[in-house]
């Protein structure tokens, strides 16, 4: 029966291809941009890149509300990822192509560069839609390997190499971890489809349940692993610093924000499947779920934020912030995963997953603003007498390049400070919301805003704690920047040579950022709607194996 | 094509923003032209109020009148007809959306019955999830329209003005972006539909003001002034922050207007029509008192009035345009309106009624007082308008309809008298080099005529002479006083003495028991509402009114009568300028004077004898509610109360000739005239040494203690927490050794932790 069940979710029904038009969309262009680029001299890859992700927008726009196939679910949990993973996408092309005229690479990789990272986009795009276990490792994969080449590409010199080197072996290690969590999930399921294991783990006396007790907490800890390397979370956190530091500041800006998506999706998945669910037998997993998430989001933003306070380099710097922010993100994914499912949507109809998605689409915001305007700036502005040889060109890396940069750079300087507010949290900034409902999905976990402190409540107002003293922590080093930026004064300007590009996706987060700060409610609406949606599908799947593989599908229908 | 309402309503705030906005980006480019863009910004939101007031006027005439002839009344000025009336100005224009929140919870107004006791005002499980936005609104109704129209009509008159008597500053563009600014949020405070949006702009005005008091920031003066501004504001902004929650926690909503939610209910507004029409449905008892009290803290602090008056005079450090007009004319009038709009809340609170009328009578009499020894003359004017003030307070406590509309109607035809004064006094000042004291100057009518009687003109008008406008809009507010005073005429019944009604509290356990939703303190004051009380207030009313022609006449012989005097600075100021002595001023500033000496001249009459104003504003939804109406007593002219009034201004201008006409009186004669007292008023009762003594010498006493504790205790912990993650961090920096192998390592180990961690939580 098992492997009836296996076999029924390896087939691969025809409207499969249908659901995952802008995948097929994605790779389709990747193609194009490797065939023009090698064969007719194209330059313009990143352009055409952008160009394919637009029309993947539109694809994906125009796809059902909710539609499952064999392997491959569109609900609204994944529409909206989806559509935040292309958004990002098509900024970090604009950042991209600003980094190709730098002069560090052979402007004519572009088109193998734009054709690799929109095969890493389609990959991502995958992992949110997938509804089986094998093909999210492969999709998870079909983000690494192009990672892996791009870092590779972007710069290559001994640091860039390094920070390859060690991306791509830890990254085998964290691919390893969470081969071995999916193992596990089988053996509890019998299936690698969500739906047939989250159904195995909900019935009271299935094959699973005693295979699960053995198997579960190697399967939730193994998991954990895979997406912590994913989100920079401890104790997979360690590359990051090392390879931001080494590589340039797109493939940072990259890095720091579409593998952390990856890693929210897995650990959201894996939480609807091992018991966010709700039934009775499953509120002793999620139980476990939820405390190693608690306890992983305290040391990471922990971590992240004290060792931010250290860094001069500015790619480090942030290295360390987007750990600390993994670190807050955990807070929501933990709140979820023990939030009583009877009450979805407290206080504000903010759960912690919907929390997670909203704080992730304000980060990406910011983040990819930050990197996209030190992209900008370029290099600094040497400083030589006639008679000297010109010094070799500086680019803008370290903290002390931005003195006085509001001097020379008003608007870049405007900008950096915007977004580094934003991800401070200070109010009215995207990011202040972000972590307002982080902390309140966080208080509202068993026992509404009541002032009580038993059970999991004193974990969740503990970590709430922990959240806002890091929270005053991280503004210590973003403000250094800005007061770097404000109230030093330099002697050299910045060249501001990172290409229009770059300036263009700077200023689209800025707009962005303003959207959200003034009217942040259709992304909060937006994103608590694919919270729920997120839980939801899991939770309906009906209790016998055999009965929900048809239904779902007459429900796609 | 004509504009759509909307989009005049919008134009409004958004001409100005635009200008100040512009003006600070453009500024130093624009160099001298800097004032463009505010005078044509704030000409353009004038000329849409205008259209606004007129357009409101339009249908507020042709709906009472049809509403009238509905209801089958023979009187179109019914109260049925005008709050039928008042429904059609209850839909705002809404121009987006803040904070939504899909499911808040909202505390049930249904689960509230009224005068529910202050300390369960929400017990129990009585909230609804429903959405939460905060709406950005503007409405527009009579009241609205009219502080509109006058907010940026005495806007535009300081921006005209300005550009001559600014025109030496080297910061020319800040102030006038500064200007627009302040009318953008002073038209969206009164456009304002919300509570929370009326707070925001509130304290948007406040800090204007700070700016532009504290405009020539590098006089220590006026930065001091601006703190004291500020923060003496701070204090009654403190009592709006507490009315706005107790609102919220009360009502279940901070909107004034009705609103129908998604699934078609009505959620009426705090002020909505819905909620006016049954009586009952706006709280008393002591939550409904307390929230009276807090919103009239927030009125004192911005209308400058007893205890928090302080920081008005001092503002007089700022430009005179700013300080005279912004803070005279403008600003102050903030607090008026607030109280007007809330009239119906304020009607099921005698008890607060009675506190808001003695607040202003109080002020009103220490202000004439204090006012009557100042030698300065922007600081006579000062007092003289935290006085005027006053009076207005005193008619909006009456309560009734006729109290509500004399403040309204004083505060428009102050507005332009008082601007008149404080222009013509920066004339002087102007021409002047700067000197202000009235000790100096000395028959200024020969060297600057246009000033000169432009200046008689408003002082008669604020000393309520008639037919100046003050006398009319003076004679209202004593009219409406008369009748809470002497409630059956002259000849009324035999009441307990004011010692008796003062020390009522001891009579209170009886009350008490008998409603038990009610506090002692609350009842103390519901007490203090009894015609003996009224009677102190008029009788202090009719006192200020002499002590008010009194000062404005003294400042009037010292200034402009006797013997040419001029102080030696005149003649160097002319000198830097190329000019030939003391001159009078350009024409940029004395056209505004003469535009405003007539509309002080004429608007009293013209508005009195037409009841225009009145019957205008008794159709907003506030002042139309059935609690307000019910007030209503037929319009009438009472031949003793304008008698009294004039006697007293007669008697008032009669002592200050005797007392300063023609003779070089430079103080001395007061000072034997008033003796112990005058060194009293001089010291201004003190009042600002009592600040300094008990607030802010404690709280100097009490930073001290605290800075060094801080320096000391908190610093030094702080800085050892503070090193505590640094410290954190070179630990775990020292993990980040860079070899790849201890990476893996150690995240295995983490991962191996994690996984036993599990396997022990699974089997305990």
């Amino acid at each position: 029966m098992i492997l009836a069940a296996a076999a029924s979710s390896f087939t691969v029904s025809p409207d499969t291809f249908g659901l995952l038009a802008p995948e097929i969309i994605l790779v389709a262009a990747a193609l194009v941009a490797y065939l023009a680029g090698a064969f007719a001299g194209f330059r313009h890859g990143w352009l055409l890149a952008f160009a394919g992700i637009a029309v993947a927008v539109v694809a994906s726009d125009r796809q059902p509300g909710e539609a499952v196939s064999s392997v491959v679910c569109i609900d609204g949990f994944a529409s909206f990822v989806r559509w935040l993973v292309l958004v990002t996408g098509g900024l970090l092309t604009l950042v991209q192509a600003g980094d190709s005229r730098l002069g560090i690479r052979r402007p004519a990789g572009t088109c193998e560069e734009a054709g690799t990272f929109l095969l890493l986009l389609a990959g991502l795009s995958l992992v949110v839609c997938t509804n089986d276990l094998v093909l999210l490792f492969v999709a998870l994969e079909m983000v690494s390997i192009p990672t892996y080449v791009l870092l590779g590409l972007a710069r290559q010199t001994a640091r860039g190499q390094e920070a390859t080197l060690k991306y791509f072996f830890l990254s085998l290690v964290a691919s390893a971890f969470f081969l071995y969590a999916i193992v596990c999930l089988y053996g509890i399921g019998g299936s690698t489809n969500f739906a047939d294991i989250a159904a195995a783990m909900r019935s009271p006396d299935g094959p699973g349940r005693l295979v699960a007790t053995a198997m579960l907490p190697i399967a939730i800890g193994m998991a954990m692993a895979g997406a912590a390397f994913r989100l920079a979370a401890v104790p997979m956190h360690f590359y990051a610093p090392d390879v931001y530091e080494g590589t340039s500041s797109p493939m940072a800006a990259l890095l720091s924000t579409l593998p952390k998506v990856a890693g929210v999706v897995v650990l959201a998945r894996v939480l609807a499947i091992a018991g966010g669910g709700g039934a009775a037998a499953a509120t002793e997993w999620s139980g476990l779920f939820w405390q190693v998430a608690a306890v992983l989001a305290a040391v990471t933003m922990t971590v992240g934020n004290v060792m931010a306070l250290l860094q001069s380099n500015l790619r480090r710097l942030l290295a360390c912030s987007s750990i600390a922010h993994a670190g807050y993100m955990l807070v929501g994914i933990a709140a979820a995963a023990a939030a009583d499912p009877g009450e979805i949507g407290g206080w504000n109809g903010i759960d912690g997953l919907s929390a997670v998605l909203f704080y992730l689409a304000t980060y990406a915001l910011a983040t990819v603003g930050v990197f996209a305007a030190i992209t900008y700036l370029g290099h600094r502005w040497p400083v030589w007498t006639a008679q000297e040889p010109r010094p070799p060109r500086e680019e803008v890396s370290t903290v002390a390049d931005l003195d006085g940069l509001s001097g020379t750079n008003p608007v870049a300087a405007f900008a950096i400070a915007v977004f580094l507010l934003s991800l401070a949290g200070i109010p009215p900034l995207p990011g202040f919301w972000g972590k307002f409902s982080l902390v309140t999905a966080a208080l509202e976990v068993d026992g509404g805003l009541a002032i009580d402190f038993s059970g999991s409540r004193a974990w969740f107002v503990g970590l709430a704690v922990v959240l806002l003293l890091n929270a005053a922590i991280a503004a210590a080093y973003y403000l250094r920047l800005i007061a770097a930026m404000y109230f030093k004064s330099t002697d050299r300007g910045v060249q501001a040579d990172g290409g229009l590009a770059s300036g263009i996706a700077m200023l689209l987060c800025l707009v962005a950022v303003a959207m959200v700060t003034f009217q942040p409610g259709g992304l909060f609406q937006a994103a608590g709607r694919a919270g729920a949606a997120g839980k939801e599908i899991h939770a309906a799947v009906p209790i016998v194996p055999g009965e929900q593989a048809g239904s779902l599908e007459t429900a796609s229908r | 094509m004509p504009v759509s309402t909307p989009t005049l309503q919008a134009l409004v705030p958004a001409l100005p923003l635009a200008a100040a906005i512009l003006t600070m980006l453009l500024g130093r480019r624009l160099g001298h032209r800097a004032h463009l863009p505010a005078v044509f910004g704030i000409a353009g939101a004038a000329v849409a109020a205008v259209m606004l007031l007129l357009s409101t006027h339009a249908i507020a005439t042709h709906e009472i009148a049809s509403h009238g002839a509905d209801a089958g009344h023979g009187d179109p000025h019914s109260a049925a007809a005008a709050f039928q009336t008042a429904k059609r100005f209850d839909s705002p224009a809404t121009l987006w959306h803040w904070a939504t929140i899909d499911e808040a919870i909202v505390p049930s107004p249904a689960a509230t019955p009224p005068g529910t006791p202050l300390s369960a005002p929400n017990a129990g499980g009585s909230a609804a999830a429903i959405p939460f936005s905060i709406p950005i609104q503007l409405r527009l109704d009579p009241l609205t329209a009219t502080m509109l129209a006058l907010v940026t009509c005495v806007g535009l008159l300081v921006a005209i003005y300005s550009i001559g008597y600014m025109s030496h500053d080297p910061d020319y563009a800040r102030f006038f972006s500064l200007v627009a600014l302040f009318v953008f949020s002073m038209t969206m405070l009164v456009s304002a539909t919300n509570f929370l949006v009326v707070y925001v702009f509130w304290e948007a005005v406040g800090a204007c003001s700070y700016l532009l008091i504290g405009f020539w920031f590098r006089k220590p003066e006026a930065a001091r002034a601006a703190k004291k501004a500020f923060l003496v504001n701070r204090v009654g902004d403190f009592g709006l922050a507490i009315a706005v929650f107790l609102i919220w926690m009360t009502y279940g909503t901070l909107n004034f207007h009705d609103v129908t939610l998604a699934d078609g209910s009505l959620q009426p507004g705090v002020l909505g029509v819905t909620r006016l029409e049954e009586p009952g449905r706006i709280v008393g008892g002591a939550i409904g008192t307390v929230i009276c009290l807090c919103l009239l803290l927030a009125a004192c602090g911005k209308s400058a009035q007893a205890p928090l008056h302080v920081w008005l005079p001092d503002a007089m450090e700022g430009p005179t345009p700013a300080s005279s007009l912004i803070h005279a004319a403008t600003m102050v009038t903030a607090g008026i309106y607030l109280v007007a709009r809330c009239a119906p809340l304020f009607e099921a609170c005698p008890g607060a009624l009675v506190a808001v009328s003695l607040v202003g009578a109080v002020t009103a009499l220490l202000a004439g007082l204090i006012a009557t020894v100042q030698n300065d003359l922007k600081r006579v004017l000062a007092y003289s308008t935290i006085s005027q003030l006053g009076y207005m307070f005193v008619s909006l406590g009456t309560g009734t309809l006729l109290g509500f509309t004399a403040a309204i109607f004083h505060l428009v035809t102050h507005a332009f008298f008082k601007a008149l004064l404080f222009m013509g006094a920066g004339s002087v000042m102007h021409s002047m080099g700067g000197v202000i004291d009235m000790r100096r100057f000395g028959g200024l009518r020969r060297i600057m005529p246009i000033t000169a009687a432009t200046f008689l003109v408003g002082s008669l008008a604020l000393a309520g002479v008639p037919p100046f406008a003050g006398f009319f809009s003076k004679d209202e507010i004593l009219a409406s006083l008369h009748a809470k005073a002497f409630p059956g005429g002259h000849d009324g019944h035999h009441e307990p003495s004011t010692v008796a009604t003062v020390l009522q509290p001891v009579g209170f356990s009886a009350r008490l028991a008998a409603n038990p939703t009610n506090t002692p303190a609350t009842n103390w004051l519901d007490g203090l509402d009894r015609p003996t009380v009224w009677r102190a207030i008029w009788w202090m009313a009719i006192l200020t009114a002499g002590l008010t022609a009194f000062y404005t006449f003294r400042a009037v012989f010292m200034t402009f009568s006797g013997p040419e005097r001029v102080p030696e600075e005149a003649a160097g100021h002319d000198h830097a300028h190329g000019g030939s002595g003391p001159h009078e001023s350009p024409p940029v500033m004395t056209i505004p004077l003469c535009i405003l000496a007539a509309a002080s001249a004429v608007s009293g009459w013209w508005l009195f004898s037409t009841h225009a104003l009145s019957d205008f504003l008794a159709v907003t939804p506030s002042l139309a509610a059935p609690a307000v109406a019910a007030t209503a007593v037929p319009h009438a002219f009472h031949v003793d109360i304008a008698i009294q009034g004039t006697l007293a201004a007669a008697i008032g201008i009669a002592v200050a000739a005797i007392g300063h006409l023609g003779r070089r009186s430079d103080g001395p004669q007061m000072e034997r005239f008033l003796g112990p007292l005058e060194w009293l008023f001089a010291n201004r009762f003190f009042i600002d040494q009592l600040y300094s003594a008990f607030v802010v010498k404690p709280l100097e006493a009490l930073a001290f203690v605290a800075a060094a504790f801080d320096r000391f205790v908190i610093d030094g912990t702080v800085d050892a927490v503070g090193r505590l993650p640094v410290a954190a961090g070179s630990l775990v920096r020292g993990l980040q050794s860079g070899l790849v192998q201890r990476y893996a390592l150690a995240g295995a180990s983490g991962v191996l932790l994690i996984v036993l961690a599990l396997f022990w939580r699974l089997r305990g």
